[in-house]
């Protein structure tokens, strides 16, 4: 079981939570070329290590989440800007 | 003609015998059981957003996590009615069968009361809506009711992590579920409040789970054996 830390509700299961990904800045619609939006939309690092993490908590406070959590071991940490702002 | 009245019905079939309280359908049965288990969907909920520390929020004064039952702000409101802090910016306010419409007229109230002058460009979003028809909402009452709960969900339920008064959402049975601990004269009680969809599927699988802790079904009523609020006052 992997347990993710929710700045509003504790420490949760992750079958709680709603995978969102990698967090990455959409690109101006205006100006970007299809390859800015392929990489957007279907390209990710995919990183062996500690990386940034989307989650969405479905079952809890409906909050959406920054982690870190390291790939390799799923060591989970929050991150250090707790919530993300709500768009 | 009597037998043409409207009856409203609960997700969760009234075990037998059937009986009407309140203008719902519900269970006649009486347990003297020391686990039971309760549709209480009758009674009335309305839920409340708005900001997280906005005005509103000042103004019911529930935080996320706990409930009351004097929100002196609901001024003239009925004695019995229970605010959950349900989320952050989220709030399940709880009373008598038929109350919702009075409910919500009130907490539109405090709302406009709450956010002078707001306008759509510059005011505090208050949304009042009502659930009543729309959610399923049972309680488990019973010395036992954490140790059958804990088997279908993973929280923490000890009295240190979810005292009396507590509020929380996760899942129950693989549910979304509000869990409001709310005791009854000293004995542990939880209200599990859920979508109407999953509502007779989360009361079966609580009563699967309790088999052999010897959890019954006991009927609703408005004479206030477990402290529910009256209807008295709407009806």
């Amino acid at each position: 079981m992997m347990l993710i830390p929710c700045p509003w509700c504790g420490h949760r299961d992750a079958a709680e939570f709603a995978y969102l990904g990698e967090p990455s800045p959409r690109p101006d619609p205006s100006t970007a070329t299809p390859e800015q939006w392929r990489g957007y939309l279907y390209l990710r690092d995919n990183v062996a290590g500690p990386v940034t993490e989307r989650w969405y908590h479905r079952m809890g406070c409906r909050r959406r989440l920054l982690v870190e959590r390291d790939t390799t071991t799923n060591e989970v940490r929050p991150h250090r800007s707790l919530v993300e702002e709500e768009s | 003609m009597d037998d043409t009245t409207a009856v409203a019905r609960s997700a969760i079939s009234p075990a037998p015998p059937e009986t009407v309280v309140a203008g719902w359908a519900v269970s006649g049965r009486r347990s003297t059981g020391a686990l039971t288990l309760t549709d209480v969907s009758p009674l009335a909920k309305v839920a409340v957003r708005a900001g997280v520390d906005g005005a509103m929020s000042r103004a019911l004064d529930v935080p996320f996590g706990r409930i009351s039952r004097d929100v002196g702000a609901l001024d003239g409101a009925d004695a019995g009615l229970l605010v959950v802090g349900s989320g952050p910016g989220e709030w399940l306010v709880l009373g008598a069968p038929g109350a919702q419409a009075t409910i919500s007229e009130r907490l539109g109230r405090l709302a406009e009361r709450s956010t002078p002058g707001a306008s759509a460009d510059s005011g505090e979003l208050v949304t009042v809506v009502d659930l009543t028809h729309g959610r399923a909402l049972m309680r488990l009452t019973g010395p036992a009711a954490a140790d059958l709960l804990a088997r279908e969900c993973a929280v923490d339920l000890t009295d240190a992590a979810c005292p009396d008064g507590s509020a929380l959402r996760t899942a129950v049975a693989g549910l979304a579920t509000d869990i409001v601990r709310d005791d009854r004269d000293g004995t542990p009680s939880y209200l599990l409040h859920c979508e109407r969809s999953s509502g007779q599927y989360l009361f079966d699988a609580l009563l699967d789970a309790g088999t052999d802790l010897g959890v019954d079904v006991d009927g609703f009523t408005l004479t206030d054996p477990r402290g529910e609020p009256r209807a008295t006052a709407h009806s």
